[in-house]
């Protein structure tokens, strides 16, 4: 009986040791790996699992509401809502626009006809643990868009501090 | 229950169903995970219960684990050296969802596919279809233990 309990730990160990140096290799070559350790703390920013390619670029985020707001009272900033039709159908930004990550390719003609590439915009979602705004934001500044920003802390906390909504 | 115990362990084909229900089951649930780390990193962070420097490790190496253990079921090679880390998984599964279903907190289990934010589980049925995983991955554990004791 020890004998036996000893094999299966000795299998195991062995077992497990293969896991760990495949898991490692492997994600170290693959194209969707992620870094040792992620961004996970959401006083820091978006959270991210820092992967190669990762779409969260923390030096595009505006990280105080307050700041935003100011932005946004200057009247020239386009303020570009990432999160589904419905949730932006429960409300939103005021003044902002739909543009949902999942339908870019179908939506951003009507943005391009209205937006040159030199508008300033601010993509938002749900907040420091929603990444489609800087998935948003990506793809905006992959079609051209060199001035696009993100607001961190997204609808929940502009509805908070009771700025205008609709 | 004695007597059900012994006929599940030392039934050879009962044995067999059971090692391939779990490779199987641990096999499939590793793929996407494997594919997609990035994604399961923020499941695991969606469980609220692990360390911020572990979440990443964490997704890195479990789908490995969950491939070669259910891999070696299926095969019958190492069994209760796999078998022995699948149960310690499904422990630590067992774990994290009821401390979850006892506070409350919403979270997607992240089992068997990358999904979106809207795709949640019934807690209640995710513990009991691990409790009942656990069950044949103990009765495999005893078996092989039995065998090598012999």
């Amino acid at each position: 009986m020890k004998s036996a309990l000893g094999k299966i730990t000795k299998e195991a160990c062995i077992v497990s040791i293969i896991s760990i140096a495949c898991g490692l290799l492997v994600n170290h070559f693959s194209p969707a790996g992620i870094a040792l350790v992620g961004s996970w703390d959401t006083k820091k920013g978006v959270i991210s699992a820092n992967e190669k390619n990762d779409v969260v670029v923390h030096e595009r985020e505006i990280q105080n509401v307050d700041a935003v707001k100011k932005i946004y009272d200057h009247g020239i900033t386009l303020f570009l809502d990432a999160r589904t039709t419905e949730l932006y159908g429960e409300g939103h930004i005021h003044g902002s626009i739909s543009l949902p990550v999942r339908q870019f390719d179908e939506l951003i003609d009507t943005i391009f006809e209205k937006y040159p590439p030199s508008t300033p915009i601010i993509t938002y979602c749900t907040g420091r643990e929603c990444r489609d705004s800087h998935e948003l934001a990506q793809l905006l500044h992959d079609a051209g868009y060199d001035n696009v920003k993100v607001f961190s802390d997204g609808y929940p906390a502009w509805k908070k501090k009771e700025y205008p909504i609709e | 229950m004695n007597s059900i115990g012994t006929i599940l362990i030392h039934n050879q084909k009962i044995q067999v169903v059971f090692r391939f229900i779990l490779g199987i089951t641990f096999m499939a649930a590793s793929f996407h995970k494997i594919i997609d780390p990035g994604q399961f990193a923020q499941i695991i962070y969606g469980y609220g219960l692990f360390p911020e420097n572990l979440i990443n490790l964490i997704a890195i190496i479990v789908p490995f684990f969950e491939l070669f253990c259910g891999l070696l079921l299926i095969m019958g090679v190492w069994k209760g050296g796999a078998c022995l880390v699948i149960n310690m998984m499904l422990v630590g599964f067992i774990a994290a969802i009821s401390i979850n279903l006892i506070r409350g907190y919403e979270f997607d289990c992240g089992c068997f596919s990358g999904s979106s934010s809207s795709q949640f589980f019934n807690p209640i049925t995710l513990l009991f279809r691990d409790i009942i995983l656990l069950c044949f991955g103990f009765t495999v554990f005893l078996s092989d233990i039995q065998k090598k004791s012999r």
